[in-house]
């Protein structure tokens, strides 16, 4: 049983000394550029609240400078909290080391022990807590059995290759037996064949070792396969809180939608109006009727006439070589083959969209393969369009 | 460019190679084969073979000298690199305000000469004896030692603790923080992450202390002079003091092979340290 609670968490970095206002600020704000600056510092984290539950995976996502390792360090104990509540399994841990929180680490740069062998690196931990030599043996040797580097036990980590460093520094993890798991970045220093593979095995990792784990990632595929829920970030602020699915269909706002997603999410700026039955959106290339349960959606959330920033996702996008009912008109700028998909970049009136046309359907009705400068017609797939207030960014439904 | 360098090579390396060969070899060479004659000026020198080193461990002042040496050359590298270790630490503290007015403060002993530094502290050690009741350094073996022990240290300890500190600031804090985790003490951090991977450094800083505190010379000649009759005299000014001080055509040669064994006494002594604290070094 471990749940760790995040209320109303706040980190404040102060400006340095001697540089309190003005030009102090002018720094601080130039240094990370969109965070909050007030009197007291450079707001890294703000309003964090969440409950990791028992055994839960929690993935914190989000660009660099988001505030997401930030809020990691704070529940390791490695950065002092601002204000806000750390509660883990129902005690206030604010200020308790980080070695009586019963967490472990698993940081970005591995930070294994140069001076240690594997082995010693794994146990170091448990030597600290006077756990009987013979316990401490088994206990290694066990996780090293579950990550299979029984046989680098006697090795210095600078004989390893990096994927086998990140398996030690699991292992030096898991040998604790820790309430909460804590990941930085993990697999960012893998070559991509190598993450993918890891990744995989940390899923599988997860099952065999009963623990909760908060993990962060800049990288969204990590945080969509791994995460039982995402948390979003932005700035320092929380954007969204959901399981992946959530997080993919219902972005919370134009930043969720714009960064969960590969390729991206298509935007483009359009006028909703009420029409028969429910809803359009009238578009510079084009009226576009909203779906029978977009348009329910909207009337309850009592939408009017807006400006709004719509946006579909590439994959929900029917790509046509001719002109259908309803399709829209788009010219090819460029596609990109990316294996068992292209990505079609296609002007459509003043904006820009990417399709993702499976492989296998790329030649045209007429047998001849899409070329640059292509006239391609498309059409949204039901319930495909997302719609943003233009002005909170929010989203509508 | 890579090309005119592999032509004219020869050209480039001959003013260095000039220097080194007259200032350095030529004269080391000389001085060893001096070590083994009898001379007054060196052109007429008369070949005597082991005669001079035969008589240098003969001279009860140079094995005197010797043993003193070895004695304070231990004392100072331990306390110099203890001390200098240990500000270290406290100064790479993040919270402690003013550190880098202590770094300069406990450097700058280090921009004075030892001349005027011997000078210095033979005043101020005078004026403490004198006060406590105590015979004055030209008459207080004891004294004379500790007190050069003591300028050693004030004169080492802050150039140490910038190495240190260097050493230090390289350690990764990734392995502090990990350690910090994995439940380590401030203690059984700095004897299980900090020193283990502060070994290159801990190498520098011994090679230094140990061949300064062997071959220290200017500060012996200033605080004691040797006094009281050559008790506190260091093998370097003992050396000086056999070439320049004795009277009689056998000294010089005698104190040139003093110079060699000294000089394949640090050599030795440092080798020996060199490959002891390299093999405790670790590659990140």
């Amino acid at each position: 049983m471990a749940e760790v609670q995040l209320k109303s968490l706040r980190k404040v970095y102060p400006h340095e000394r001697g540089a309190r206002h003005g030009i102090g600020k002018k720094r601080a704000s130039q240094r990370k550029s969109n965070l909050e600056v007030t009197d007291e510092g450079v707001v890294a984290v703000q309003d964090f609240d969440l409950t990791v539950h028992d055994k839960e995976f929690v993935v914190l996502v989000g660009p660099s400078g988001c505030g997401k390792s930030t809020t990691l360090r704070m529940i390791a104990g490695l950065e002092d909290i601002t204000s806000g509540d750390l509660l883990i399994d129902g005690k206030r841990v604010n200020d308790v080391a980080p070695k009586d929180r019963d967490i472990a680490m698993v940081f970005q740069s591995y930070a294994l022990y140069p001076n240690m062998t594997v082995y010693e690196n794994m146990a170091f931990t448990l030597r600290l807590k006077k756990v009987p030599d013979a316990e401490v043996d088994e206990k290694v040797r066990a996780a090293a059995k579950t990550l299979g580097i029984t046989e680098y036990l006697d090795r210095k980590p600078r004989a390893l290759s990096g994927g086998q460093r990140q398996r030690v520094a699991i292992g030096r993890a898991i040998v604790r037996n820790p309430k909460v798991f804590l990941m930085d970045e993990p697999l960012s220093n893998l070559d991509a064949k190598l993450r993918n593979q890891m990744r995989a095995e940390l899923i599988k990792l997860r099952h065999k070792v009963d623990g909760t784990f908060v993990y962060v990632t800049h990288d969204q595929t990590e945080a969509m396969t791994l995460g039982d829920r995402i948390v979003v970030m932005r700035d320092g602020y929380v954007q969204q809180v959901g399981t992946p699915q959530e997080v993919f269909d219902h972005p919370a706002n134009l930043f969720v939608a714009g960064f969960i997603g590969m390729p991206q999410m298509n935007f483009f700026p359009a006028a909703l109006r009420k029409a028969q039955g429910g809803y359009e959106l009238a578009t510079d290339f084009g009226c576009v009727p909203l779906a029978e349960r977009t348009s329910r959606a909207l009337a309850q959330a009592g939408a009017g006439e807006a400006e709004v920033t719509a946006g579909v996702r590439p994959e929900q996008i029917q790509v046509h070589a001719t002109q259908v009912e309803g399709a829209l008109h788009a010219v090819i700028d460029v596609s990109e083959l990316m294996g068992s998909t292209v990505h079609v970049h296609a002007r459509v009136g003043a904006n820009d969209f990417v399709f993702v046309v499976p492989t296998a359907e790329l030649s045209r009705e007429d047998g001849r393969a899409y070329a640059d400068g292509d006239e391609i017609w498309f059409t949204f797939e039901p319930n495909a369009v997302h719609l943003f207030d233009r002005a909170t960014e929010k989203n509508l439904i | 460019m890579g090309k005119v360098l592999r032509r004219w090579w020869p050209l480039f390396v001959l003013p260095c190679a000039l220097s080194f060969t007259f200032g350095f070899i030529i004269p080391f060479v000389q001085g060893a084969y001096l070590s083994f004659c009898e001379f007054k000026v060196i052109n007429k020198a008369k070949f005597v073979g082991l005669s001079n080193y035969v008589a240098a461990f003969q001279d009860e002042q140079f094995v005197h000298a010797f043993w003193l040496t070895a004695l304070f050359a231990l004392v100072v590298t331990v306390l110099v690199n203890v001390i200098a270790l240990a500000i270290a630490l406290a100064l790479t503290r993040s919270r402690l305000g003013g550190t880098n007015v202590f770094r300069t403060v406990f450097f700058m002993p280090n921009l004075i000469g030892g001349i005027v530094l011997g000078y210095i502290w033979n005043i101020l050690i005078n004026a403490v004896l004198s006060v406590a009741g105590q015979q004055l350094l030209a008459l207080n073996t004891t004294a004379g030692f500790w007190g050069l022990v003591i300028l050693t240290l004030w004169q080492q300890v802050g150039y140490m603790m910038i190495i240190y500190i260097a050493g230090l600031q390289s350690i990764p804090s990734d392995y502090l923080e990990a350690a910090k985790v994995d439940g380590a003490t401030a203690w059984q951090t700095l004897w299980k992450v900090k020193i283990p991977n502060l070994m290159p450094t801990i190498t520098i800083c011994l090679f230094l202390t140990i061949t300064n505190g062997f071959k220290l010379f200017d500060q012996n000649l200033a605080l004691t002079g040797g006094d009281p009759n050559h008790m506190s005299e260091l093998l370097a000014l003992n050396i000086y003091n056999t070439f320049y001080s004795r009277v009689g055509a056998k000294w010089m040669g005698i104190g040139q092979a003093k110079a060699v064994i000294f000089c394949v006494l640090v050599i030795a002594i440092a080798l020996v340290q060199l490959k002891i604290t390299k093999s405790k070094e670790v590659q990140q």
